[in-house]
């Protein structure tokens, strides 16, 4: 059950939790092909635990997208809903229970 | 001042009252720096061309190879072999005779850059490589030039404007921190040929929208575009603060102050 299936005050109502979702660059399911055709769902949180959650569903998603520091790697790019996130290092962005987290590389092809 | 001739050939542009006969002839006046002539470079040059921008400079240091071919449509069988840039410049001229093309065969370096971009009314960057666009997101910066960026790789794109003239404008770097990291290329993804010729036409639009005044340009505005499902997303860009590239920039507006 996510929140984009039922609207936000019946969730209210049943005292149901939504769960924010995770749109990713399709490039990401070369790697992590369980990922693909998935709704893949976190709990609300930060930006840096969502991406942890990521992780304990497909093992290697962190280690792809973060540095050694933990820091967002310089060619991936996140987004909350429809705002780029300029907090790369300590990723305390918070995703809101309703969110959508975009997770996007830099291109460079043309 | 537009010829009989010119108000006929543009007669569809002049229809519109965003861009009438004075859009017109602003984008006569125009002077437009192409860097990269290339999947997306192609549908940019053929429809600013075709739009009667009055001047394009095209940098490419590449020759036209086999497998360009299946989606850089400004080259054709018989370019091959030939550098880009001249390739580009001899078939916009069949397409719009009206209009003058340079051709700069090479990477331009940082003062060739910079000249170029104080010398342009907008510059368009479809290269495949990070560093370059870095480097003309630098340019821009410092000469005050609008800048039209895409990308597309495999089935996805991107693309944004950043217009340095604006206060709260970001800048490429605000989006991309400048690094060594690889970002993902098409000579190694591969890429699905109309999705450049989307992109591309999109940055001829976006110029032909910051030289008329027409609409409203993607400033601090991220589209990505992912063509196996059709599906566009906005993102919100605001300037970073801590933007290496712009934030001195600010600065020093702020010193003029």
């Amino acid at each position: 059950m996510s929140g984009q299936q039922f609207p936000a005050y019946l969730l209210r109502a049943f005292r149901v939790t939504a769960m924010p979702t995770v749109k990713m660059t399709p490039h990401l399911y070369r790697f992590f092909p369980q990922l693909e055709g998935q709704t893949v769902t976190v709990p609300a949180g930060s930006v840096k635990e969502a991406l942890h959650a990521i992780n304990e569903q497909a093992p290697g998603f962190t280690d792809y997208i973060l540095d050694d520091r933990g820091a967002l790697r310089r060619h991936v790019n996140l987004g909350i809903n429809d705002s780029i996130v300029f907090d790369r290092k300590t990723l305390s962005d918070r995703v809101p229970e309703d969110g959508t987290l975009y997770i996007f590389q830099a291109l460079s092809g043309g | 001042m537009l010829s009989d001739n010119q108000l006929l050939r543009y007669s569809r542009h002049i229809f519109l009252p965003e861009i009438d006969i004075q859009g017109q002839q602003a984008l006569a006046d125009a002077r437009v720096l192409v860097l990269g002539a290339g999947g997306l470079g192609s549908p940019a040059l053929m429809y600013l061309a075709a739009a009667g921008v009055g001047h394009l400079v095209v940098s490419d240091p590449d020759v036209v190879e086999l497998s360009n071919l299946q989606r850089q449509i400004v080259h054709r069988q018989d370019s091959l072999d030939q550098l880009k840039a001249d390739s580009a410049r001899r078939h916009l001229l069949a397409l719009n005779p009206d209009i003058e093309v340079d051709a700069l065969p090479r990477a331009l370096d940082d003062d060739e850059l910079q000249q170029q971009a104080a010398a342009a009314t907008v510059v368009v960057v479809g290269t495949d490589n990070f560093s370059s666009r870095h480097a003309a997101n630098r340019a821009c910066l410092s000469t005050g030039t609008p800048l039209v960026s895409a990308a597309a790789i495999a089935w996805e794109a991107q693309i944004s404007t950043f217009d340095p003239r604006l206060a709260d404008s970001p800048c490429f770097a605000c989006l991309y921190p400048d690094s060594n990291e690889q970002a993902l290329n098409c000579a190694e993804t591969g890429v699905v040929s109309p999705l450049v010729g989307m992109l591309g036409s999109y940055q001829a639009l976006e110029v032909i929208k910051l030289i008329t005044g027409a609409g409203t340009p993607l400033i601090g505005r991220l589209q990505l575009f992912d063509a196996r499902h059709g599906e566009w997303q906005t993102l919100r860009l605001k300037r970073n603060p801590e933007c290496p590239a712009c934030a001195s920039f600010v600065a020093s507006d702020t010193s003029r102050d």
